[in-house]
């Protein structure tokens, strides 16, 4: 019997999410089995070639094949293989991350329906139902951003929902203008000759991604979400979702190719990136909460990738999917620091002012936290370095100042970063009753194997370079 | 036909500028009292006041409107559930009280009427009615009000964002009459009325 692809990898994790949720209070299970699911629909994706059916027993996968909805088409194309890849690797690396952080939690079945409605969106050709799904996933994954926790130490998680509010009506803001982008390339196909039409929908396109990514003056939903949010939580939304917004603006780009064609394409975003990243930096450096360090650096980061983008270069490209594939072993590690050093603060809002010495209490937690920070600043020894490196030789090539002003936005962040160090390795109060905690050794084991993983690739990047330029490669519309 | 729709189609048939003006008028009522059940009760209103507007949009189809109008009334319901979970939890008695800054509140309602009035006059939406495009252009500027002065209250957020969905479900229905998007938006609608309850419950526990 032969099953196409798109059943298999949107239909299992849908499946899933819903036999996974009555078993949520073994985390145990729930955690693996998310886990498991994630991985082989990642090695499924990357290992069976292009046009090979997959046969299992009597059961054959055919990976290439559409499938028709009310008459619309899903179908694993070429370039979808990478970004599908994408998703489901990250998805579970931060299920193994989060195993040991949040117990009985909905994060695991939700994280698995989620995947399922991004790879969904990632496989319908109209814009307008990929933002749909998009928005779907968006929603859901708010609900376990906010959900109470006990975690195994007798600590609470929870509190504020200002984040995953601000999250929800970002997303929605930014549904309109899609969904009328739709209709205005619907009647841009009827009257060629129209270039008002042309112009709105490149407006609107543009201002709906803005919002979708966090760009200025639209950031301020990252930074909440990243201070009120329980940790792996965060760094799903800000690697999972963002990265399928990310490679739903490049699917556009490609299918839509007048829109990079136009003259503006390129400066605009540049533009765009440099204040992102200058305005990161700037609100980094001043920041009081952890938390809000990892949204601003994930705006930096945001920042830098469009810049790459903006160079219309198959370099400049390869280089923004470089950021885009470190960004999860970055988030991953602070995630892990951020969300020890958070249960150490009395309101578990991770102010720095109440972390005072924090770093001899948990120094295993406080070196994840600052290792994955300056990995997603983009300093060495991280393969971010070498993306952010590549960039700024692409800016300094066309103008110097630009290349200093993006190099001056991740030093911000390494700026915030030092600055929190400063207090977290102050002298312990002799009054506190704080002793060293002991830490899980699990979650021992996966701060070392992540902190192992950003340094090989950070000497080594060569093999995701390769993977990212292969990818690159693929999008025709660069070189337009 | 189910005897409800053909009330509701009556209904549209003498009601179309009355029901734009009818969903803004149970809008700013929800802005500017505090009190949960008077809320959602307005908020019942508003829902019937969308379905009328969307028998415009789905003249063929009626039962399309009626759909519209049961997920409206099953999101309310689910938002005064948790708006009462929340009340029980923080031993919160009924006393009807308006909302806070209410001189602003009331200012702002005035100012976006006129805004509102003048811009439908002025822009008109492609393929829509005049006074579906008037319930457009409400619902959007009560969205965002109420992401604008109540971001931190998760039902109000929910109420925006469900006023949001409609405004755009009215107006892409109007244009691309397909079942796919509409079914979608109604999905939209009910999994953010789902979190927004959820918030509202999950705030007060913690």
């Amino acid at each position: 019997m032969t099953i196409p692809g798109p059943y298999v990898i949107i239909g299992l994790p849908l499946v899933a999410a819903g036999v996974l949720i009555l078993l949520r209070r073994w985390t145990l299970i729930t955690a693996w089995v998310a886990t498991a699911i994630a991985a082989m629909l990642a090695l499924l994706i990357t290992l069976v070639p292009q046009g090979a059916p997959y046969t299992f027993t009597q059961w054959t996968i055919a990976l290439d094949e559409p499938i028709y909805i009310l008459g619309r088409m899903l179908v694993i194309e070429p370039v979808d293989r990478l970004p599908l890849t994408f998703i489901f690797f990250t998805a579970a690396v931060l299920y193994l991350v989060a195993w040991r952080l949040l117990p009985r939690s909905s994060f695991f079945p939700v994280g698995t329906a989620v995947t399922g409605l991004l790879s969904a969106a990632l496989m319908v050709e109209q814009v307008v139902y990929a933002a749909l799904l998009v928005e779907m996933a968006a929603i859901l994954g708010v609900l376990p951003l906010h959900e109470p926790i006990t975690s195994r130490d007798g600590t609470h998680y929870g509190g504020t929902t200002k984040g995953g509010l601000q999250y929800i009506t970002y997303t929605m803001l930014a549904l309109p203008g899609l969904m009328v982008t739709q209709l205005l390339l619907e009647q841009y196909a009827l009257f060629p000759g129209d270039q008002s039409l042309l112009r709105t929908a490149t407006i609107l396109m543009g201002l709906s991604f803005a919002i979708l990514l966090g760009a200025v003056p639209f950031q301020s939903w990252l930074s909440t979400v990243a201070t009120d949010g329980t940790p792996p939580v965060v760094t799903f939304l800000f690697t999972v979702n963002l990265g399928t917004v990310w490679f739903i603006l490049l699917a556009y780009l490609e299918s839509y190719t007048w829109l990079s064609a136009q003259t503006f394409f390129g400066p605009l975003f540049v533009t765009v990136g440099l204040i992102m990243m200058v305005v990161g930096g700037t609100l980094a450096a001043s920041q009081r909460k952890l938390g809000r360090i990892v949204g601003y650096a994930t705006l930096v980061d945001n920042g830098a990738m469009l810049i790459a983008l903006g160079t219309r270069q198959v370099a400049g490209l390869s280089l923004a999917l470089m950021l885009l594939v470190a960004r999860p072993f970055a988030l991953g590690l602070m995630t892990l620091g951020l969300d020890g050093l958070r249960r150490l603060t009395s309101r578990g809002e991770g102010d720095v002012a109440d972390l005072r010495g924090a770093g001899w209490i948990a120094p295993w937690r406080t070196l994840a936290y600052i290792m994955g920070g300056i990995a997603l600043a983009g300093f060495p020894i991280s393969l971010s370095f070498s993306a952010r490196w590549g960039i700024y030789q692409v800016l300094a090539e066309k103008e110097l100042f630009q290349a200093i002003l993006a190099l001056l936005g991740s030093s911000g962040v390494m700026m915030g970063l030092v600055s929190s160090l400063r207090v977290l390795l102050m002298p312990v109060d002799s009054t506190s009753n704080k002793d060293r905690e002991k830490e899980d050794p699990v979650v021992l084991f996966l701060i070392l194997a992540l902190i192992s993983v950003i340094v090989v690739l950070g000497i080594f990047p060569q093999p995701v370079s390769n993977i990212a330029f292969e990818m690159a490669n693929a999008f025709t519309f660069i070189g337009q | 036909m189910n005897l409800f729709v053909v009330w509701l189609n009556q209904l549209s048939e003498w009601m179309g500028a009355p029901a734009a003006w009818g969903i803004f008028i149970a809008g700013a009522l929800i802005y500017i009292v505090a009190e949960w059940r008077i809320r959602y009760l307005a908020m019942i209103v508003q829902f019937l006041f969308i379905g009328v507007m969307f028998l415009r949009v789905f003249d063929s189809r009626p039962e399309m409107a009626l759909m519209k109008i049961m997920v409206g009334w099953l999101i309310s319901a689910a938002l005064m559930v948790s708006a009462r979970i929340r009340e029980n939890t923080l031993d919160d008695k009924f006393r009807f009280r308006w909302a806070r800054n209410l001189p602003f509140r009331v200012l702002t309602l005035a100012a976006v009427t006129v805004i509102v009035y003048l811009a439908s006059r002025t822009f008109t939406l492609p393929f829509v009615s005049a006074d579906v495009g008037l319930a457009c252009f409400l619902l959007l500027v009560l969205a965002i009000l109420f992401f604008g002065t109540e971001e931190q209250d998760p039902a109000i957020v929910g109420v925006g964002v469900l006023n949001l969905l409609a405004a755009l479900d009215m107006f892409y229905s109007a244009q691309e009459p397909g079942l796919l998007v509409s079914g979608m938006l109604a999905v939209v609608s009910l999994l953010a009325g789902l979190a927004c309850s959820y918030l509202t419950v999950t705030e007060v526990q913690s």
